[in-house]
């Protein structure tokens, strides 16, 4: 079988249209290995910010949930490195080690440490709604086995978000401290999660080569007004007060326009990087954590050929 | 036809000594059953791989929904979620100190002999549940077993694979040396031991299951090349720790523990838990 060259490739390319038989160039591989790679990086990245708060969350059902909540993004991360092992570029355990040693990227959300309860429908239902704006559009990315683990994960999404919202309508209806605490988190994540989509399309270095190719189907500035379409009327329902700054503008045909530099655009390039302080701690103290049990990976390669494990414990369902 | 079988009524109709009695059964074993998922819950996005990350989300979600199960019967007598745990002093908690004691980092084998030395535990009890003579308990268990079979599944798959070679049956005999002496507080006896079993509120007692545990769990274990403080003919050789925990005495972790989930409730002020789910009398 010969490699598909690019221009083939770029013609063909439409929803789910490549999978592992098709013999395709390096150059698309690895795009695409990026881009999944980034996508589950930041799924267990946005996990280990949130595991603390089933231990916080306070009463029985917001614990189950919370917990069920942290599994399933655990099992997006499993399911998002399948997909991108499949490319051959990449093994699982080399994108672990990536994520652990500080080479691996996620989301600027995930770079911020978050400490109280009533901070989290911030990511919850504003940073998850966010992200689902982008991943119902990669259902129709051209690699298959990514398009099919977004069927699932946009699945369980949408309990996620839900989840999110019932907290904060519960902060948003409750005591007056309760809203004012939950005004202030909104204020102080608020531009981040503008952010989220990052800066306009021509200043994003990959986004040419992977729209051409049908990995992306829509663009930062596109995915950016349909959040806030959507998420805008939904933070005022809420009671929540935008800040002064970031301004955003609405324009005549219902468009609104963040002003870019009222935010810190520096930051971000620092967080992109790794840069940035509390995301290197949380990076750093998830590699402590995932190297004290190195001793029962270890362990496990010793038995057998490592290839039969059939009885490998496994989740339940 | 039948002899008549003396069962217990619905909640409000049982006598005072039966309603303790009644509670004392039910306190440790939801308590038991939601320290125990609170300490796995840790776990999560920390465990080895990220299979055992899912399965141990999945065993603790289940401790949790036993938890509710069971807390839920407790509030038959007219108590809240509130007065149970979120405003629940130390001492209120009658969980077995085995539940309550800390991971040290990276110990998975100590999540997995605590798992295993429980569950072996918990079947045994749910099994003597089964003919329970109170009916709200009765109509529950069930529902438990079946989880409780995977439970043990996956204890046991992991006790093998980690004694399989020898730094790992290392790091499985220390935290059976540490844990062996805090799971018989899963088997101490309340004042109420007598009454429960004579109402038939559990049909055996602690002292029967703990020899029926010890049948199982230490030529297992001793199978796997451990060493275990105690013999299947019931002959233990190490002392019950001072804090017990089904007495209300708790270790010094348990404060701290509880300090730590009841943070946002009580920063919040909230007096009254979140509730979610469909209440279990409903479901």
């Amino acid at each position: 079988m010969v490699t598909m060259d690019i221009d083939t490739l770029t013609e063909r390319a439409g929803p789910r249209q490549f999978g592992p038989k098709d013999d395709l160039p390096e150059e698309y591989r690895k795009a695409a290995t990026r881009m999944i790679q980034f996508h589950a990086n930041s799924e267990i990245m946005g996990a280990y910010l949130e595991r603390p708060f089933i231990r916080q969350a306070p009463s029985l059902d917001r614990k189950l949930a919370f917990s069920a909540k942290v599994q399933d993004e655990i099992g997006h991360g499993q399911l998002l490195y399948r997909a991108a092992e499949s490319l051959g570029i990449k093994t699982r355990e080399q994108m672990l080690d990536e994520l652990a040693n500080g080479e691996g990227k996620f989301l600027n959300c995930f770079h911020y440490p978050m400490t109280e309860w009533w901070e989290t429908p911030m990511i919850g239902f504003f940073v998850d709604g966010a992200a689902m704006r982008r991943q119902a559009t990669l259902k129709k990315t051209s690699w298959e086995p990514y398009a099919h683990a977004m069927d699932k994960i946009c699945f369980e999404e949408g309990f996620h978000i839900k989840h999110g919202e019932s907290i904060l309508r519960e902060l948003a209806t409750g005591s007056r401290k309760e809203q004012k605490l939950v005004q202030e988190a909104f204020e102080e994540w608020w531009p981040r999660i503008l952010q989220f989509f990052g800066p306009t399309d021509d200043q994003s270095t990959h986004h040419d080569f992977a729209s051409a190719v049908g990995l992306k189907t829509m663009g930062n500035d596109e995915l950016r007004q349909s959040f806030l379409n959507a998420y805008l009327p939904k933070a005022r329902k809420y009671g929540l007060e935008l800040p002064e700054y970031p301004r955003i503008n609405e324009g005549e045909n219902g468009r609104y326009e963040v002003v870019e530099d009222d935010l810190d655009w520096d930051e971000f390039w620092q967080i992109a990087k790794n840069d940035f302080e509390p995301g290197r701690q949380q990076i750093d103290s998830r590699r402590a954590a995932r190297e004290a049990v190195a001793w029962v990976r270890e362990s496990m390669e010793t038995l057998g050929s490592g290839s039969n494990n059939t009885d490998t414990p496994q989740a339940a369902d | 036809m039948s002899t008549e079988t003396t069962g217990l009524g619905t909640p409000e109709s049982l006598t005072d000594a039966e309603r303790e009695a009644v509670e004392a059964e039910l306190r440790p074993l939801a308590d038991g059953e939601f320290v125990l998922a609170e300490r796995y819950t840790e776990w999560q996005v920390q465990a080895p791989t990220l299979e055992s990350d899912l399965a141990i989300s999945n065993i603790a979600q289940d401790e949790l929904g036993h938890a509710r199960l069971w807390y839920d019967l407790l509030e038959d007598f007219g108590y809240t979620e509130a007065d149970l745990i979120w405003e629940a002093s130390p001492g209120e908690f009658r969980h077995p100190t085995l539940v309550e004691l800390p991971f040290a980092e990276g110990d998975w084998a100590d999540a997995i002999v605590r798992g295993y030395l429980y569950d072996a535990y918990e079947s045994r009890h749910l099994h003597a549940l089964e003919g329970t003579s109170y009916p709200r308990i009765a109509d529950r268990v069930g529902k438990v077993l079946a989880e409780e079979d995977y439970h043990t599944q996956h204890a046991r798959n992991w006790l093998s694979r980690l004694c399989d070679d020898e730094p790992g049956r290392e790091r499985v005999q220390n935290a059976l040396d540490r844990l062996f002496p805090y799971a018989l507080t899963l088997f101490a006896e309340t004042e109420h031991e007598d009454a429960i079993v004579e109402m038939r509120i559990r049909t055996e007692s602690l002292a029967a299951m703990r020899g029926e545990w010890l049948e199982v769990v230490v030529p297992r274990l001793e199978s796997l090349g451990l060493s275990v403080p105690a013999s299947e003919d019931g002959e233990v050789l190490v002392d019950l720790p001072d804090q017990v925990g089904k007495d209300g005495s708790h270790t010094e972790h348990w404060p701290e523990l509880l300090e730590e989930f009841t943070r946002t409730y009580r920063k919040l002020e909230l007096g009254e838990p979140p509730r979610l789910l469909e209440d279990p009398n409903e479901a």
